[in-house]
């Protein structure tokens, strides 16, 4: 998986093409992130870069977010690995970071701890993206809302279940094992689950605000976390 | 509009705000591709509504032709609109006048809009 960057949702609008057409896009607000650490094959035995988004305020985050990050934190355990003579890990010298996600790379990694993501360089001869995002939670929801199914008749005969589902086939429907097939669509907990909006056009990168246009929907609500990286998706 | 990094992305393509509201007789001057040649085609008519803000806004323009109502939707801010040309103003008391709808003939008209002497802003249709 290619290098991707951290962010959020701001929201959607629409704004015009080269052409005059309006087109639908959603504003993601990217980095900077910061490079926080780095994977090798020889340690860790893969190859990526740790990245961060957003700070956190010291107070609200763990010793362990502060450390990770700051190269002058004391710390017992760093002053006893200190006088061991151990060779202490790069940091980053950055606020603590609301959210931290890998990317993992085919090669080493071309950047060092400490180095900052801009979108437009990550994203500068990337046309489509992927947006990875968590979908807005519905709730325990029922099978039209989840599935769309066409629910029952709202007359002749049907009392209360004009929003049920119908059969959820025989039991001998799986091959005679007793039960139905696994992956049958009931009602449930709808959204709120991982949920990828894949092959969607950059329309515009906006350096300055640290900003990206895409062309489409991307899942969940304005304000949302967000993971883009370039698309995998093959045409 | 809110959100300040939403007004910036629109804030690159938004020209001047339109200098006509509800109620006023207008030339929209479209632009029309045909395979190489661009040629303008006019629409005269009044504006019956206004919606959205910013680079989303639209505009409803309602003429009669050939005794058929026939009413065109433009976005505000689109390139594609060459021009758009004031020619008459109405005093007009409501913000949407789709009651122009179940009107015909002279009773269709709008009174002039009397000019304020101070020359302010064109503001909403509640100058009346």
């Amino acid at each position: 998986m290619p290098l991707g960057m951290l962010g959020l949702k701001v929201g959607m609008t629409q704004v015009y093409d080269d052409k005059g057409n309006l087109e639908p896009v959603t504003v993601l607000q990217l980095g900077p992130n910061p490079v926080l650490l780095v994977r090798t094959m020889e340690r860790d035995g893969y190859h990526a870069v740790q990245v961060g988004f957003g700070d956190k305020a010291r107070k609200r985050a763990s010793r362990a977010e502060r450390g990770h990050v700051s190269a002058d934190f004391s710390s017992k355990r760093k002053k006893a690995r200190q006088e061991a003579g151990e060779q202490l890990p790069e940091k980053a010298n950055v606020e603590p970071q609301k959210y931290i996600r890998e990317f993992r790379l085919a090669d080493a990694a071309t950047l060092g701890v400490g180095a900052v993501l801009k979108a437009e360089d990550v994203f500068k001869d990337i046309p489509n993206v992927d947006v990875i995002g968590t979908s807005k939670g519905r709730g325990y929801s029922g099978v039209m809302k989840r599935w769309g199914f066409s629910g029952l008749r709202a007359s002749h005969g049907i009392k209360k279940g004009s929003r049920q589902h119908g059969s959820t086939s025989s039991l001998a429907s799986n091959r005679g094992s007793g039960r139905p097939k696994k992956g049958l669509k009931r009602a449930g907990q709808h959204g709120n689950a991982r949920s990828t909006a894949r092959n969607l056009k950059i329309v515009r990168i906006d350096a300055a605000n640290n900003v990206v246009l895409v062309r489409g929907a991307v899942p969940g609500p304005n304000g949302g976390f967000i993971i883009v990286r370039p698309t995998n998706k093959r045409d | 509009m809110k959100n300040k990094l939403l007004q910036a992305v629109e804030d690159v393509q938004l020209k001047k705000a339109p200098a006509f509201t509800v109620g006023d007789q207008v030339d929209v001057h479209q632009r029309i591709l045909e395979g190489e040649k661009e040629r303008v085609q006019i629409f005269t008519g009044v504006v019956i509504s206004m919606r959205g803000e910013g680079l989303r806004e639209m505009f409803t323009v309602r003429r009669i032709v050939q005794g058929e109502g026939i009413e065109r939707t433009f976005p505000v801010q689109s390139p594609k609109l060459a021009k758009i040309e004031v020619k008459r103003t109405g005093a007009v008391r409501r913000a949407k006048l789709y009651y122009l709808r179940d009107r015909v003939g002279k009773a269709t008209r709008l009174r002039e809009r009397k000019v304020k002497p101070t020359p302010t802003a064109p503001g909403g249709p509640s100058a009346s």
